[in-house]
């Protein structure tokens, strides 16, 4: 029964990724993608890797899906025959090199299964130094513990495409929405009751990062999706450039992730390591202040927000 | 199997059929808003079926109650995006065919 449905999920991922990149249009490629991604969260589900399901739903689905709808509005707005514009026609290449890749992916998986982990393995290595800040959640330990460099650099990546973003949109004002929802009485029942459950949600994801299923990724992007609401309903409006506050959170994750290594480095004599649990969870708060400021502000297109008069 | 697992398969596959019946409804229906009436109705009562299963199967009285509270947020959800897809259906009809 449970393979039946393994079957199924990896029969529908790969006909829900041949309709994203080769689908009968845009608006329906965007579609499949979001669809894609919240099957490829379930996948992760069944793998057992419930953290990386609750970014991918988040994140993947959520967040770009998010991004995507909103880029596709804005391409059909400068040029309206987009809409229905199809795909070009894939090349010839394209079922010679699928054939390849997917017999790379054999060959490397069946060299995968053959292989038996040796003793002392990064993985290993990284279990050991979990136990010395009482980290409960394997996958938060290898972000900040094993790997500090790359999810500070991930932090900076990010906001080097807010900046990007911020440069390429010039001085244009940010485009009005077209119709206000601000009208809508039901819509107010819905942020009433969504907006205070995804700022709980998202601060239990964090608190839970150090035990269990979270971390600062999916609390960012909840909170994220908290604030792409209110810009949809109209209750934050795109200002052209952040102000002071909103500057100071989107460089907190980096800043305060960035210090607390600089200062690890003087005191213990090693970079970006952890002093203790206190300095996971202020390192996860920061980072998720910043990636949901980040991804927000990449959503309305917008250089600051401001709350609707 | 016992009574609890019997009552929760015929729940879940209650439920199925609701969501196979709000699918073809989607499908099939002319417009826009008889589309979202067979969506949101036969999906809202499928959820409901299959977070009863589901509760039911768990035997636990914390998750039957998230299981409630997912439905519900489903339901709001459901509610709000089909009324909102409506209200632009009727004051925009030419972007809706």
């Amino acid at each position: 029964m449970s393979l039946a449905l393994d079957v199924l999920l990896a029969l529908a991922l790969v006909v829900l990724a041949i309709l994203t990149v080769a689908g009968p249009g845009l608006f329906r490629a965007i579609v499949m993608f979001i669809v894609f991604g919240l099957m490829m969260a379930l996948a992760w589900a069944r793998l057992g890797a419930p953290d990386l399901a609750l970014a991918e739903a988040a994140i993947g689905a959520g967040i770009t899906g998010a991004l995507l709808l909103g880029a596709f509005r804005a391409l059909v707005r400068a040029d309206p025959a987009k809409r229905r514009a199809a795909f070009r026609r894939p090349s010839r290449l394209a079922l010679p090199v699928a054939v390849l890749a997917t017999v790379l992916v054999a060959v490397l998986a069946l060299a995968l299964a053959e292989l038996t982990p040796g003793p002392g393995t990064a993985g290993a290595l990284a279990r050991a130094a979990l136990k010395d800040v009482e980290l409960g959640n394997a996958v938060t330990g290898v972000l900040l513990l094993f790997r500090g460099y790359d999810t500070l650099l991930e932090i900076v990546v990010l906001l080097a495409a807010w900046l990007g973003a911020f440069a390429l949109r010039g001085d244009e004002p940010p485009a009005p929405r077209t119709e206000s929802a601000a009208t809508v009485p039901l819509l107010d029942a819905l942020l009433a009751a969504v907006v205070p459950l995804a700022v709980l949600v998202a601060v239990y994801l964090l608190r839970a990062g150090g035990h269990a299923a979270g971390g600062a990724f999916q609390a960012g992007a909840v909170l994220a999706a908290a604030l792409v609401l209110l810009v949809l309903s109209g209750r934050l409006r795109p200002t052209p450039a952040p102000d002071l506050p909103q500057r100071v959170l989107l460089v907190l994750g980096v800043v305060v992730f960035g210090l607390l290594g600089l200062a690890m480095l003087i005191v213990a004599g090693q970079m970006l390591a952890m002093p203790g649990l206190w300095a996971v969870y202020l390192v996860e708060v920061a980072m998720m202040v910043s990636i949901a400021t980040t991804l927000a502000l990449l959503f309305a297109g917008a250089g600051g927000l401001r709350r609707a008069p | 199997m016992s009574m609890s697992e019997a009552a929760a398969a015929m729940l879940l596959l209650l439920g199925c059929l609701f969501y196979l019946a709000g699918t073809v409804g989607l499908l099939r229906f002319p417009d826009v808003h008889a589309r979202l009436h067979a969506l949101t109705k036969a999906d809202n009562v499928g959820l409901m079926l299959v977070c009863a299963a589901l509760a039911l199967l768990s035997g636990s009285l914390r998750v039957a109650a998230l299981l409630g509270l997912i439905w519900l947020l489903g339901l709001l959800a459901a509610t709000v995006s089909a009324h909102l897809i409506a209200r632009h259906a009727r004051r925009h009809p030419e972007a809706h065919r």
